[in-house]
């Protein structure tokens, strides 16, 4: 019987094609029937309303604040989690994960009791700078952060387990100190993992909808200006936003997708 | 001339593990290579040495300076792992510039000296073994160390690529003259690199020596084994005058030269240093020769590893032409000779 010594078989990679063609169909059709539905006209209509296109440019802003904020304070967490050892190490890790199970309006709602007017956090803030984070900005930043933060935090662990640290001792050898072995060594090596943990925190605060709304109303991001025009016209105008929002933030999430992959060939040249 | 690195009385704690008193010495341009199993703690030993663990007590000098409590980028010790841990974001060049001490000039020598310049501009995941060894060891020339270590470089290459690599690993030290501590499991590399070397076991040195002193005489059973000495057996001592000692086992009193000082002791006896043959022979130097049946026979490539029973068990290597000759099949009988200075003792309480 020599063909047990081949892959998997015909049959069993036929059902496999057919329930994961289902699923991407699931994930596509939706998608592509409301690009399909729009005229040209109705979406030079919407793109030309000012407060869809301040909606947007509000969105991309705060998630990029947002990446900014996962950038500084979930990359060392992350290297802490892959490098030291320390008595409650596995509570913090189901710490890091909790946002994913949380409702998002549950979210907003905790957010209120430390960001709202009688927070801790929002009510000094207020008392000392007189910003408040209903509302505001910072509101949107605080919402799409809780709920994104994790994906920084899983794949930049990743990314700093994968670097072997003999490396980073040779490097102390050779003179360099820790801080630099970290800028030179450590972060190159796991910058893949970073980016790729940057992108999804990127892609889900951009989408955030559920935590927002409860702190931030107005301004209005893009899903929430969304949600509006369903409200106010129906289907018509807020999927033609819809449509002008998904080309924009899919053209980020391909482009940040392609630069993380292409990171070390793009690099190869400059070195 | 000053040693290289002194350790005096190295002890670390490291959870479960230690390291106990570890103390040796290394001269400049010796190669002392520290043998033992894996779990020995070789590697932490070397890692101390760099300064990635602080011992709980004892010195180490690195030249004249005591770089005990010195941060490891400030010693000057050039580190080389298994599979020479080349940084694989950076080029050759770039590689080899990382010391901080290196200038581009610097490293464009070393690049040339060590015949890496038609690589320099290439990735490290697309060099050979021997250009690997050799972009690791520019690479911690170019800080200018005061002494290298090794950790197991060699132990992912496969067998042949190893011969090679450990070949010219040796040319190049002996070329550069640098003193190194070279750690590794595999017997081969310590006949081959050590001009000293130790034994280690559980975080102890078990005997420092030269090779010949550690490989010919072993100063306890578990080091005896780990250098290759195949018969380690338990005897009685008959008699001892002007040197010759005269040794009961299993039945048989075999000849020996040397000092036993107690009436049990350990015999050893290295498998090359036993002959096999047909008959007797008349040499007065072969004080031992034993009737013996084959017990076993394995292939070890080059030669055959015989084991016999001679009223005591024993094994020999010999070369395939002799296997053949002697026709050393399981139950044959031979005769099995050795001199009574290839006996090694061990003192026993």
């Amino acid at each position: 019987m020599s063909a047990t010594a081949r892959g998997p078989s015909r049959s069993l990679l036929l059902v496999f094609w057919l329930a994961g063609g289902v699923l991407l169909a699931f994930i596509l059709l939706p998608l592509l029937q409301m690009v399909a539905s729009q005229t040209s006209a109705r979406l030079g209509h919407v793109a030309a309303m000012a407060e869809v296109r301040s909606a947007i440019v509000l969105s991309l802003e705060a998630a990029f604040a947002t990446t900014a904020i996962a950038c500084l304070l979930g990359v060392p967490l992350a290297y802490l989690l892959a490098r030291v050892e320390f008595p409650g190490k596995t509570v913090i890790e189901a710490v890091v994960d909790v946002p994913l199970a949380i409702p998002h309006t549950v979210v907003g709602i905790a957010l209120l009791f430390v960001f709202g007017r009688t927070g801790v956090v929002g009510a000094s803030v207020n008392a000392l700078t007189g910003y408040q984070f209903w509302g505001t900005f910072g509101g949107i930043v605080v919402a799409m952060l809780f709920v994104s933060i994790t994906y920084t935090v899983n794949a930049a662990r990743v990314g700093f387990e994968s670097v072997n640290t003999r490396l980073e001792k040779v490097a102390r050898t050779l003179g360099v100190g820790p801080w630099g072995v970290f800028g030179q060594v450590t972060l190159p090596l796991a910058g893949r993992g970073i980016l790729t943990g940057l992108t999804l925190t990127f892609a889900r605060s951009i989408s955030e909808y559920g935590a927002v709304i409860v702190l931030t109303y107005f301004p209005m991001t893009a899903p929430v200006k969304i949600y509006d025009l369903f409200m106010q016209t129906g289907l018509d105008d807020s999927s033609a936003m819809a449509v002008l929002f998904l080309a924009v933030s899919l053209t980020l999430f391909i482009l940040f997708r392609h630069l993380t992959r292409g990171r070390r060939s793009t690099r190869r040249g400059s070195g | 001339m000053s040693e290289a690195l002194r350790l005096r009385g190295v002890s670390l704690s490291l959870g479960d593990f230690a390291l106990r008193d570890i103390t040796f010495t290394l001269a400049q341009g010796e190669i002392f290579v520290i043998l033992g199993p894996s779990g020995a703690g070789k590697s932490v030993l070397l890692e101390t040495i760099a300064g990635f663990h602080r011992p709980d007590s004892g010195r180490i000098l690195i030249g004249e300076r005591d770089m005990t409590d010195a941060q490891p980028e400030v010693r000057r010790v050039g580190l080389i792992f298994q599979d020479y841990a080349l940084f694989p974001h950076l080029t050759v060049a770039r590689n080899v510039q990382f010391a901080c001490r290196a200038d581009a000039s610097r490293a464009h020598g070393l690049l040339s000296r060590l015949g890496l310049m038609h690589l320099a501009e290439r990735k490290p995941a697309n060099l050979s073994g021997g250009e690997k060894q050799r972009v690791a060891l520019a690479r911690a020339l170019a800080m200018d160390p005061r002494v290298f270590l090794f950790d197991e470089p060699l132990s992912a290459q496969d067998a042949r690529s190893r011969d090679a690599l450990r070949d010219e690993l040796k040319s190049l030290l002996r070329q550069l003259e640098l003193p190194a501590v070279y750690v590794t499991h595999d017997q081969t590399e310590a006949l081959v690199l050590a001009d000293r070397l130790a034994v280690m076991s559980a975080g102890e040195l078990l005997q420092v020596g030269t090779t010949s002193e550690v490989f010919n005489t072993p100063a306890s059973e578990f080091v005896a084994r780990f250098v290759g000495v195949e018969t380690v057996l338990e005897g009685r001592t008959v008699a001892a005058e002007d040197g010759d000692v005269r040794i009961q086992l299993g039945g048989h009193e075999i000849h020996a030269v040397g000092e036993a000082v107690t009436s049990r002791v350990l015999v050893c006896i290295r498998p090359e240093n036993v002959a096999l043959s047909r008959r007797r022979s008349a040499d007065s130097s072969m004080r031992n020769q034993f009737n013996a049946r084959v017990a076993s026979v394995s292939s070890l490539g080059h030669l055959f590893k015989i084991t016999l029973d001679c009223g005591f068990p024993l094994t020999a290597y010999v070369t395939k032409q002799s296997y053949l000759e002697l026709n050393l099949e399981p139950g044959a009988s031979v005769v099995a000779a050795f001199k009574a200075t290839a006996i090694h003792l061990i003192n026993r309480e």
